[in-house]
């Protein structure tokens, strides 16, 4: 059992490499994103998390499309995303693609619900940016209805009501995607996941780490609040930034030029600021090892890490190399070093086989509890 | 004890906005002390500040540095905010500070407003910029405000300086605001987000949970 997954999470961004001014095309950067989720697990990491936008210079705009390409090129690792717009897209429509994508993955899906926070993403979808919170709410909700009841009657404020609806296909074994919900900032993400007893996903990429500790802390609390279990027992997932050289300086000289025309950004604080405000690590393995490791000191053991690594116009081959680093140096030791002293009490990684087990664990402790697919409400 | 932080703006060293900053805070200090108020202030400059200002507006965090600035205005029970009068308004420095600064924080915050310039056809700024902006922000802009021009701070005290005169009316219409609205109360937008939320899910179709 692997007590934590590791993987890589990717924006999809199409930027120009400033060393060399070439910008790929967007063909060039769908293949480039397919051969780097090969490389994942070639490699031995355990989860590719593709973003989703709706606009240039970024190219995933059809997550469940590309990460079903992705499931008919691999065997093992999990195919998840970074985030799914929970506002924006019908919970209809995502209910279906990934029941779809879990199906022909074999059960290597789970889904990371955000709310976008790109404006006119809202109207182009006929939404309104202003009514974030409660569709997320009621889109969530509907979501989780139509993954775990046969025939669905809804009624809601924000879409059109369903009679008599089933999703099609069922979610595999009856079982659905396991959800994250994803925030850099608000609580209200957190309280969502806890509500549900749901993982919650701290991007802990743009925000200094204080802030992820209490984004963590909050969720953790409020999930045993909400009678999900201990706030050890809540499910966490963290990104991360890391650039790797053997040599620590090489690091710093390559990627700075990156760093410091990087959409998000560049143009602001220096490198240095940038490392030491936020988790982003930029040197040799070891020093990625070391930052990363000391991540449970403020968010405590945890089920997901993902890095970002293919961003900012770094070319695919300085990427995949990134890959080989983090899968033969980086990754083993942090696979052993988390396992040491990581309490008995903390949950692994959920997967699908964990979620079948979990429910035949919990019918066999309910014997009379309805036992017909589909139809057991979690 | 009332907590004061004095906001100063001014780019110069020795800069005529942070000696009115000074002047403002003595006298709503003494005005304060006629009420029988103890008050404490911390001054806030904004030059050391300016790289950190512009980061946040880029990476939309702040900085240790910065972070600080914001806690001191937070937990403040009164805001003395003085800027150079630049271009027909507030300094870009000036502003920049209120458009970084985390959202609700000068809400129901009594502010003090003060401006320098060359020349004392600049004064309605105070009028047209910074008492606008205040009243957007929800602060409580007090009734007068304070402009010195480069020729004030010439002219001989004991000519019952004109300035002096206005930084002593301006201060104690302040200390009577500041006496009125008493001790701030701290907006939390963390926890009325998670109020907000909590409602909302509370309300939500009743679904049963897992």
């Amino acid at each position: 059992m692997t007590d934590m997954q590791w993987g890589i999470f990717t924006v999809g961004d199409v930027t120009r490499d400033p060393t060399t001014g070439r910008t790929p095309s967007e063909a060039e950067r769908i293949q480039d994103t397919v051969t780097i989720a090969r490389k994942v697990e070639e490699v031995g990491l355990d989860v590719f998390a593709t973003g989703e936008h709706h606009n240039p210079p970024f190219v995933p705009s059809s997550p469940t499309t590309l990460l079903g390409h992705i499931a008919a090129l691999t065997e093992r690792i999990i195919l998840s995303t970074s985030t799914t717009l929970i506002t924006t897209n019908d919970p209809v429509k995502i209910a279906e693609d990934f029941s779809v994508l879990q199906h022909l993955s074999a059960g290597r899906t789970d889904v990371m619900l955000g709310r976008g926070n790109t404006g006119p993403v809202y109207p182009w979808f006929g939404q309104d940016i202003r009514q974030a919170l409660p569709l997320s709410v009621e889109h969530y909700g509907l979501l989780r209805r139509l993954w775990r009841e046969e025939v669905v009657d809804w009624e809601g404020k924000l879409r059109s009501p369903l009679q008599g609806f089933t999703l099609a296909p069922r979610p595999l074994d009856g079982v659905p995607p396991f959800v994250w919900h994803a925030s850099i900032r608000t609580p209200e993400v957190a309280e969502l996941a806890a509500y549900y007893g749901d993982g919650f996903f701290a991007n802990h990429i743009f925000w200094p780490s204080s802030h992820t500790q209490k984004m963590v802390e909050l969720y953790r609390r409020r999930f045993a609040h909400y009678g999900h279990g201990t706030p050890t027992e809540a499910i966490v997932g963290l990104g991360g930034q890391v650039f790797m050289r053997r040599n620590s300086q090489d690091a710093v000289d390559e990627f700075r030029p990156y760093f410091d025309n990087a959409p998000v950004y560049g143009h602001g604080p220096s490198l240095e600021e940038f490392t030491s405000m936020t988790p982003l690590t930029v040197g040799s393995p070891a020093q990625v090892i070391e930052k990363t490791l000391g991540f449970r000191d403020y968010v405590g053991d945890y089920q997901r890490q993902l890095f970002l690594i293919d961003h900012a116009g770094l070319p695919l081959k300085t990427v995949l190399e990134q890959l080989d680093l983090l899968g033969e140096e980086v990754v083993p030791v942090l696979r052993k070093e988390f396992a040491i002293g990581r309490p008995a009490g903390v949950p692994a990684a959920p997967t699908h086989q964990s979620l079948l087990r979990a429910r035949a664990a919990s019918e066999a402790a309910t014997p009379d509890a309805t036992p017909t697919e589909g139809l057991t409400k979690q | 004890m009332t907590e004061l932080a004095v906001i100063s703006g001014g780019l110069r060293e020795p800069s005529s906005t942070r000696l009115l900053a000074e002047r403002l805070e003595a006298s709503v200090r003494k005005e304060l002390g006629t009420l029988d108020i103890a008050a404490g202030s911390s001054f806030v400059e904004l030059r050391p500040l300016g790289h950190p200002i512009i980061d946040a507006m880029i990476t939309g965090f702040a900085a240790p540095a910065l972070e600080e600035a914001f806690e001191t205005v937070a937990e403040a029970d009164g805001v003395i905010a003085v800027t150079p009068a630049f271009n027909a308004s507030f300094s870009g420095l000036f502003k920049s500070f209120f458009d970084v600064l985390p959202e609700e924080t000068l809400s129901d915050m009594p502010v003090l407003i003060g401006a320098t310039g060359g020349t004392e056809r600049h004064s309605l700024v105070l009028e047209h910029a910074l008492r606008p902006m205040f009243s957007y922000l929800h602060a409580i802009v007090s009734p007068r405000g304070v402009y010195a021009a480069t020729e004030d701070f010439g002219a001989p005290a004991q000519e019952g300086s004109a300035l002096g005169r206005r930084i002593t009316a301006a201060a104690a219409d302040y200390a009577r605001l500041v006496q009125g609205c008493g001790s701030h109360q701290r907006r939390d937008a963390f926890t009325e987000e998670l109020t907000s939320m909590e409602q909302l899910l509370g309300g939500s179709d009743g679904e049963s949970r897992r």
